[in-house]
């Protein structure tokens, strides 16, 4: 499994690969329904969450901005910059976007929580499989459940490639239950 | 999540449930789609941003001598406006003796019809190759660059027809892109009188000596070759002629490069310079990353190399990570802002995994490094192009 990974590594160093796709919605905090209405008009979010800057930065950032015309009040400036600099900050780790935070799906809040979407999506294969790809792969396998859930928890490679999956150790059990009933369902 | 201003349709593929997009205001009217544009271009081209749309295409994809249509760069800062050729005009105003207005038709029967090959680049192609990230469109190593066959008039040709005054010093440009809303910031940019008036720096209607696509700024753009890409306005509609810089946003917070090595996470300094000429850089169009040949068999390991002022004069090649270098083979010298082709004939003796690395050099004695210094908006990225390739027995 090493081995894999670092073959991983090596092979994009030299191919430049893509990038995953950054997200196209700001990640659920204090401050992301303004930093939305402000920032996602002129262009799309992705020119955001494909961003970790330095808070210095950020300032520079929103001052260009509004230069550029972005419609943004005096008032609106501090908590924008906060904003940005506690989720897209190159310097400091993004806390996990709360439930509370969002008022959201908690499912969408889980997968951003715990980084699956930074090598899963629904519809479209990333570095792992689509959601809809495992579903369709264990319909009727009313062994699923569980065989997912430890697959998860330990990580692994081997069932859709050579590509391994970290472990997830840290969601709670409760947590992983919920998200693989979730993913079984998408068709 | 709350819809951004005014309410409007979601203009980006809905692909997948934690990847919805944010609701963005609708284009306005007078736009090109940019399913029309990327309908016209290569299927390998990879799309960096939707609104606006950049896209370009790997190293690989540019082994032409001259850039097909196709496989150009697409960056805009704002929509894409689509023009009515026949309406459209260039006004010519500023520091001048008297202000001109001409139809693309006018200047074509006006002035010399000349064409030439010339490199444009954007200032933030090869971003991704910085570490940290700065921000802005990720271009990959070789992204957001091209080098096609123009055709149009010499831009001084225009400038003479309206006369100069002795003032005159920078020419500032300004095309019909939009932004969403009405506040966004015209994109205007300025050049120093000497580069206006130097004869490669054109007013372009032609692309490959066919119509230029609207994409590319038809009906009428400037090209001011060699230089940060948008010192090339698209859509070009007023020439205005200065005593000073033009200011603006455009020109005094973008497109700005420090004078010495910034430390990665600081802000751009005061005294920083405006992006002009891009420095000496190159790229290995073959092989492609990860291709795979036959022990003994000959490998023709080909690229290009460019620089924004002066010429190329040497390119080499590496294949032990940077420890030695031996020179390539340099091709002739096509138009004065072309790229150049190189080549080195390789004859790998074992089976095993080759990295080959290339460093340009110009005239002026500069030479690529291996990486760029960083800076806060990562510009003009031309640290040295790595690709690598398996030999099989
Ligand atoms: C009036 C239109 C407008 C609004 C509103 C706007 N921007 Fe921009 N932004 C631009 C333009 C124009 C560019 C340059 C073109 C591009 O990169 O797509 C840009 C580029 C960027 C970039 C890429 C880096 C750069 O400096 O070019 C980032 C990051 C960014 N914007 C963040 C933001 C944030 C954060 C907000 C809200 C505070 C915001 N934008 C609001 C117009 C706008
Ligand atoms: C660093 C990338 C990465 C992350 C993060 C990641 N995965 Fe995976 N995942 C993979 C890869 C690669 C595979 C394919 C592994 C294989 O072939 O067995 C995979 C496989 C799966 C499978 C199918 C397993 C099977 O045996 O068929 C599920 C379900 C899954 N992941 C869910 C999740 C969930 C839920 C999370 C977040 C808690 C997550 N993944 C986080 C990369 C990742």
């Amino acid at each position: 499994m090493r081995l894999s990974v670092m073959a991983l590594l090596f092979a994009a160093s030299v191919a430049s690969a893509q990038d995953a796709e950054p997200s196209r919605t700001l990640t659920p905090g204090k401050g992301a329904e303004l930093a939305t209405a402000r920032c996602v008009i002129c262009h799309d979010a992705q020119h955001i969450t494909r961003t970790k800057l330095s808070r210095g930065e950020w300032e520079f950032n929103i001052k260009n901005m509004i230069e550029r015309g972005a419609p943004i009040a005096p008032n609106e400036i501090a908590p924008i910059l906060e904003y940005l600099s506690t989720y897209y900050n190159r310097d400091v780790a993004a806390p996990a976007p709360t439930a509370a935070a969002t008022g959201g799906d908690p499912v969408a809040n889980l997968l951003n929580a715990n980084a699956c979407t930074a090598c899963h999506q629904v519809d479209k294969r990333v570095v792992g499989p689509s959601f809809k790809e495992v579903a369709a792969k264990y319909a009727g396998d009313n062994t699923a459940v569980g065989k997912l859930v430890t697959k998860i928890r330990q990580g692994g490679s081997g069932v859709w490639g050579a590509s391994p999956m970290p472990p997830n150790a840290a969601v709670a059990d409760a947590d992983l239950q919920q998200l693989v009933g979730w993913i079984l369902q998408q068709k | 999540m709350a819809a951004a201003g005014a309410a409007g349709a979601s203009v980006m593929a809905h692909n997948g449930y934690a990847q919805e997009a944010v609701k963005l205001p609708v284009e306005p009217a007078g736009t090109v789609p940019n399913s029309a544009v990327i309908a016209e271009k290569f299927s390998g081209m990879q799309v960096h941003s939707e609104r606006p749309l950049t896209a370009s295409v790997p190293a690989e994809s540019h082994h032409f001598s001259v850039t097909p249509n196709d496989r150009m760069f697409v960056r805009n800062n704002l929509l894409t406006p689509d023009i009515d050729a026949s309406k459209h005009r260039l006004t010519v105003k500023g520091s001048v003796h008297k202000e001109v207005s001409f139809s693309v038709e006018e200047l074509r029967k006006n002035f010399p019809v000349v064409r030439t090959q010339a490199m444009l680049e954007c200032a933030g192609s090869g971003r991704s190759g910085f570490v940290p990230r700065p921000s802005g469109t990720p271009w990959s190593a070789s992204g957001g660059m091209g080098c096609p066959v123009w055709n149009g008039v010499r831009l001084r040709d225009v400038l003479r027809a309206a006369g100069l005054q002795n003032n005159a010093a920078y020419v500032a440009g300004q095309g019909g892109d939009f932004g969403v809303i009405a506040t966004a910031a015209p994109v205007i940019r300025s050049i120093p009188m000497d580069k206006a008036m130097e004869p490669h720096t054109m007013l372009v209607f032609g692309m490959n000596d066919g119509p230029l696509p609207k994409i590319h700024g038809a009906p009428l753009r400037l090209l001011t070759p060699g230089w940060a890409g948008s010192a090339s306005t698209k859509w070009l509609h007023t020439l205005t002629v200065l005593d000073a810089p033009f200011k603006g946003t455009f020109m005094d917070s973008s497109y700005r490069i420090p004078r010495d090595a910034v430390k990665p996470g600081d802000r751009m300094p005061p005294d920083a310079l405006v992006t002009e000429g891009w420095p000496v850089k190159s790229m290995i169009t073959y092989p492609a990353p990860n291709a795979v040949f036959q022990v003994r068999r000959l490998v023709l390991i080909e690229g290009r190399a460019w620089v924004g002022e002066g010429a190329i004069s040497r390119v080499q090649i590496s294949l032990d990570e940077g420890v030695s270098w031996q020179n390539a083979q340099l091709n002739n010298a096509g138009d004065k802002f072309a790229w150049r082709t190189f080549s080195v004939e390789l004859r790998p003796e074992k089976p095993g995994f080759v990295t080959v690395l290339a460093r340009a050099s110009d005239d002026r004695g500069n030479t690529q490094p291996i990486v760029s210094k960083w800076n806060p908006l990562g510009y003009f990225w031309n640290g040295v192009h790595r690709v690598g390739f398996s030999v099989e027995a």
